[in-house]
């Protein structure tokens, strides 16, 4: 059966990130304590490929390369209905920008699922934001890639009709054989887990891989094989007036635009 | 590497129209070129004359490099990296900027990965180090963070930048050259096959160069109260913005979105009604020169970042502030 790879990308919980802070002596990120969820986009991604299960039969297989404490947020994608998930997970990837990532990814998919037919990503992480991991896989992979894809079609399972959405222009492509698609919101609508699938994600294969089980080069993988650094990290300086005016409408009303025509603003 | 000398832009375009993102990133190229003694390259593909590439030189470029060939007049991914790749190697630019549209966020980490180099993403300033390496400023978290990123020994350094943050120069009559590049494409570059193409209608969108900016948010409550601030923005001549959850809702289109995601707008005056003010949206309007914030909750974070601050019903407040402007300027 074809084979279908979903890319999936645990987060720190959006709903915490009030909760980071920068180690004022590092400058490293802290994030202790904040829980790990799916990106919301890669959920999407799932879909398109469960549906390709449903309808086709495909086999449905997550990848993922993060810490070893993570399993447990992509059991939520196996409970989803994936059929198998591979974690790369190792010190030695650590560190990775984009290109390292794509790279480690591209080399798990051609150690795991080298006959997939279709590799499927979020358009982007909501943390890193950076939406360069599924072009860069694609080029290792050697095969196309479609990004900002908002639909995709097929009659047959094999011939794929797909929408790219360029904000001010759409191109519709049209794809046999495999192929890299980083999908988004618009492109479905996730289904919820249910108890079944919970149940059912307890036997499912859940492989956690080495970078020596992946036979990467190691002068390519983690903080080694990153030509990006980071420089520093800074919290925005803001240096605002911050007056606060209270009252009611009426008052406030007439107080901005005092305020307003003081700061030459009118 | 250093032998690698030049800044070079992608400038993208939509049939046959240069992006207003590539304008402004040959502007910015400029004075990173000028303030290191080196030359500003311009990257054009598509179908063009010659004259129409001359054009880009006005904007700031020495050189245009022109790939012009039918069938690079609509975006095809692979054909473009092979493009752009084989004219890196051949020049040794130092740097390779792009706008972060949807079009450079598809294309230039392909790019970067054929030719193995660093890519930050949506920076939203660029600057040199006194090492003479780029500095790329890439909001984090939603733009709780702010990082800078750099890539200290690969070449040419790249970056996506997002639209608006640099501003284009006025056309000049400037001294340049255009190289015709040859174009030699095969079935291969060519996949996937674009069946369709469909530009969407452009509405024109003051935003960008507005002076004054009236924003809502999802505490605006309704399509109804939204026209409040249409009222506003047309007293002020100002244009109307809103953030993702506001577009979320249907009161405003896509285009005015601002945001990370969206656009980033430097106006004179800003005004946010209903707006928690979450990074995300924060980044979008953080260099206006007067930044006013309308909202019930004392608490909302919004009001950290603010020079005004009403706390109130921005429902309520709204129609009080526009009877007080009417009164002030004179305008019915």
């Amino acid at each position: 059966m074809p084979e279908a790879v979903v890319c999936v990308k645990p987060i720190p919980d959006p709903k915490h990130w009030d909760r980071l802070s920068l180690d004022p002596k590092t400058g490293v990120l802290r994030r202790e304590g904040i829980p790990t969820v799916i990106n919301p986009l890669d959920k999407h991604a799932l879909e398109v490929a469960l549906q390709l299960k449903d309808n086709f039969g495909w086999e449905v297989t997550v990848v993922s390369m993060a810490p070893p404490e993570t399993t447990q947020t992509l059991k939520e994608a196996l409970a989803m209905g994936a059929d198998r998930a591979y974690l790369a997970s190792d010190r030695l990837l650590a560190g990775a920008d984009t290109l390292a990532t794509a790279y480690t990814l591209a080399g798990l998919i051609k150690k795991k699922a080298p006959n997939f037919q279709m590799v499927l990503c979020g358009n982007m992480s909501l943390d890193g934001s950076t939406s360069q991991v599924a072009p860069q896989i694609a080029h290792y992979l050697g095969v196309p890639h479609i990004t900002h894809v908002s639909k995709v079609e097929t009659e047959d399972g094999s011939k794929f009709r797909v929408t790219m959405d360029l904000k001010l222009a759409q191109l519709v492509l049209e794809h046999q054989g495999p192929m890299v698609l980083a999908v988004t919101k618009e492109v479905n609508l996730p289904r919820l887990v249910n108890i079944m699938g919970i149940l059912a994600a307890e036997s499912k294969p859940l492989e956690v891989l080495s970078a020596a089980d992946l036979e990467l080069d190691p002068s390519r993988i983690g903080q080694e094989g990153s030509p990006t650094r980071v420089r520093n990290l800074f919290m925005p300086e803001i240096k605002r007036r911050r007056e606060i005016l209270k009252g009611e409408p009426e008052e406030v009303a007439e107080e901005l635009v005092n305020r307003l025509h003081q700061a030459g603003m009118l | 590497m250093n032998d690698y000398r030049g800044f070079w832009v992608f400038v993208e375009q939509l049939q046959g129209r240069f992006s207003d993102v590539g304008l402004e990133l040959l502007g910015k190229a400029r004075e990173l070129a000028d303030a290191t003694n080196t030359y500003v390259g311009a990257l054009l593909l598509g179908d063009f004359s010659e004259d129409k590439a001359r054009e880009l030189i006005g904007y700031g470029a020495d050189k245009v490099y022109l790939f012009s060939h039918e069938e690079l007049a609509t975006y095809h991914s692979l054909a473009y990296t092979k493009l752009i790749c084989q004219a890196v190697i051949q020049e040794k630019p130092e740097a390779l900027f792009m706008g972060a549209t949807p079009l450079g966020a598809d294309l230039a980490p392909r790019v970067a990965a054929q030719l193995e180099t660093g890519l930050s993403a949506h920076c939203v300033d660029l600057r040199l180090g006194e090492d003479r390496i780029l500095e790329q400023i890439v909001p984090g978290f939603g733009g709780t963070m702010m990082a800078v990123i750099i890539c200290p020994e690969k070449r040419p350094q790249m970056a996506t930048v997002m639209p608006g943050v640099f501003s284009k120069l006025e056309p000049q009559n400037r001294q340049g050259e255009v190289v015709s590049m040859a174009v030699e494409l095969t079935e291969e570059d060519l996949k996937p096959r674009v069946v369709k193409f469909k530009a969407k209608e452009q509405k024109t969108v003051a935003l960008e160069g507005a002076s004054v900016v009236v924003c809502g948010g999802y505490g605006m409550g309704s399509k109804e109260n939204w026209q409040l601030l249409e009222e506003l923005a047309k007293i002020l001549g100002g244009a109307v913005g809103a953030t993702r959850p506001a577009v979320d809702e249907g009161w405003a289109p896509e285009e005015v979105m601002i945001g990370q995601s969206g656009k980033i707008v430097h106006p004179k005056l800003y005004i946010g009604a209903g707006i928690s003010g979450v990074m995300h949206h924060v980044v979008g309007i953080q260099d206006s020169e007067i930044i006013v914030v309308i909202n019930k909750d004392p608490h909302a974070p919004f009001f950290e970042v603010c020079d005004f601050g009403v706390v109130g019903d921005a429902t309520k407040v709204l129609p009080a502030l526009i009877e007080k402007l009417k009164e002030r300027l004179q305008v019915d």
